[in-house]
């Protein structure tokens, strides 16, 4: 043994507060340690002690968690979220890939092109695309389990938006790192981006979790179409422009407003109906 | 919804409850979707134990299961389960508190382990505290039998040990009424038996309702049966009431009768009969699957039809 668990973890083990991912290791390092036991005995009243030997076996139970999980409990966030995560489909790694290669097309495309028109369109619909595909049946399997569940439907939602939605702002993000020559209009994306997601999300009690962002995202792309006629060859698109970015703030606000008031929707019924083509 | 009174005795129905008061009751539940209604004036009355929820498909089961798991609330009619109204948000919430639902095809997230799973179903039924946590994943897979495989990936197992998942998954928190949708169903017939061990043990100290299609279930495990058909409840009582529906009333053949409201070839190579036999029939002693078939066939409460079964 190269190392020993601390006094403090020891005690703090021993009374059932030492917390992820030091709990982890002090199970993993006691398994195999007597004189660590030892210790462990001597610092805990038999009571204490009996509660940590039964919460040890059941952390031995307990398969090792994921590599996603275990980073995220890393950066802070608590286990019991982190596996709420991971249960999230389009965290799984198939979907970051396809956005990576999606992005990283699109960035050679824009070089090629010298002009970073096509990066500005797509960007906002990956995080609208990502986080409509983070709840409802169509893409998890335990829908209908998680509908039944005491934990509030929006929370939930607002757990795996804030994660998917991070995830997709910085594949953005790090796109837009390899478009060093357009300088900060390259991150026009971004308020377009909180807007379609918050109108797709604060829709979506209404329209379900498909048809929403479908819309919206289809009412993005009219949007710049009609932009597009309305501008001269080389100009900027009015959503890019000042004026529009300042749009995108005020609709990202206002469909962050829309939504909390309506969160109590999430939970009374289901969005949409059920993988099963069940009712709604 | 709208405020009938679910206190009462459920109207046009016997209202006995087995064992005790009941624990959860329905009344007059109706709900439409497309062009079908679904649920058609459904009252009912559960009590400790397990009770069945027979139907052929497209009868509401699901959807009556979906109503009183609280996944889906009514277009009218109430729901009171273990005291709580579902259809107020404080109501809802204390009543998915203490509910286990298994879903008609639980869905799983194939890269979790068995533990992962029933850990997560557990993090969604707000058990957040970890030691206590893992505490409850553990009992409720020793519970149905699976510690040994709880590390194995969800695609690896059997479709039977994934049913066993689902179950575990719904009995964390130790609900007091768990609701089971068709959980037999592509099972292989001692899976069945070992499931339907696991839920005659569930159903102790608590309200069940096991939505399924085989009479044999209802037979071995259910003190008390209700009968799903289009929308309506077509029976509700005891098990041993419905096969007695069917007393004198089945008889046995060399050819089938064309009189019989039902008949199938058994193993012997006769036919067995249902419906109102000739004069000098050989009367057989009744099943709860003759009783069934007469009451889908309108010998319900009161507001069968005359629709043909399928048999």
């Amino acid at each position: 043994m190269t190392w020993h668990v601390a006094e403090d973890d020891l005690r703090l083990y021993a009374q059932g507060e030492l917390a992820p991912p030091l709990l982890w290791s002090a199970d993993a390092h006691l398994t195999g340690c007597a004189p660590c036991r030892a210790r462990l005995a001597a610092a805990a009243d038999p009571v204490a002690l009996d509660d940590a030997w039964e919460r040890l076996d059941a952390e031995l139970d307990a398969p090792r968690p994921s590599p996603v999980e275990r980073l995220l409990v890393r950066l802070g966030v608590a286990d019991h979220t982190a596996r709420l995560l991971a249960a999230t489909p389009v965290l799984r790694r198939s979907w970051l890939l396809s956005v990576l290669f999606l992005l990283v097309m699109t960035v050679l495309a824009v070089r090629v092109a010298d002009q970073p028109t096509l990066f500005l369109v797509l960007a906002p619909l990956l995080p609208l695309t990502g986080v409509a595909l983070s709840y409802g049946p169509s893409l998890d399997p335990t829908y209908e389990m998680a509908v039944v569940a005491p934990l509030h439907g929006f929370r939930l939602l607002m757990i795996r938006t804030v994660a998917v939605l991070t995830a997709g702002l910085v594949c953005d993000g790090a796109a837009t790192l390899a478009l060093p020559g357009y300088g900060l209009p390259a991150l026009a994306w971004l308020l377009p981006a909180l807007a379609l997601t918050g109108t797709g999300l604060a829709l979506s009690t209404r329209l379900g979790p498909v048809l929403a962002p479908a819309l919206v995202g289809v009412g993005w792309l009219a949007l710049l179409t009609v932009a597009k006629i309305q501008t001269q060859a080389h100009g900027t698109l009015a959503p890019f422009t000042a004026v529009g970015q300042a749009a995108a703030a005020g609709v990202a606000v206002l469909a962050a407003l829309l939504l909390y008031q309506g969160r109590d929707r999430f939970d009374a019924r289901p969005l949409g109906g059920f993988h099963d083509g069940g009712v709604v | 919804m709208t405020t009938a009174s679910a206190s009462g005795p459920v109207p046009g129905h016997s209202g006995r409850v087995a064992s005790g008061a009941a624990t959860v009751t329905a009344a007059d539940l109706s709900l439409r979707f497309g062009g079908t209604r679904a649920l058609d004036g459904v009252s009912l009355r559960l009590g400790h134990g397990v009770t069945g929820l027979l139907g052929p498909n497209g009868a509401g089961k699901t959807t009556l299961l979906r109503v009183l798991a609280t996944a889906v609330p009514p277009d009218g009619g109430r729901v009171t389960a273990l005291g709580h109204d579902p259809g107020t948000a404080s109501g809802r919430l204390a009543l998915r508190r203490t509910l286990g639902y298994l879903p008609q095809n639980p869905g799983f997230h194939p890269d979790f382990t068995a533990f992962d799973f029933v850990d997560y179903v557990a993090i969604l039924k707000e058990l957040t505290d970890r030691a206590a946590r893992l505490r409850e994943v553990r009992r409720v897979l020793e519970a149905v039998n699976l510690s040994d495989v709880r590390g194995k990936r969800l695609k690896r197992l059997s479709g039977g040990m994934r049913q066993r998942v689902a179950l575990a998954a719904a009995l964390v928190g130790d609900p007091g009424f768990l609701v089971l949708d068709e959980p037999t169903v592509g099972l292989d017939p001692e899976q069945r038996m070992h499931f339907r061990e696991l839920i005659a043990q569930a159903g102790e100290g608590r309200t069940v309702l096991l939505s399924t299609h085989q009479t044999e279930d209802v037979a071995m495990l259910c003190h008390r049966v209700v009968v799903l058909d289009r929308g309506h409840v077509r029976f509700e009582g005891a098990p041993a009431e419905l096969t007695a529906r069917a007393a004198g009333r089945v008889w046995s053949s060399t050819e089938r009768d064309p009189s019989a409201r039902a008949g199938w070839r058994t193993g012997t190579g006769a036919f067995r009969n249902v419906g109102d036999p000739p004069k000098g029939a050989d009367l057989l002693e009744p099943s709860l699957e003759d009783g069934y078939l007469l009451v889908l066939d309108g010998d319900g409460d009161g507001d069968g039809d005359d629709a043909a079964v399928a048999v």
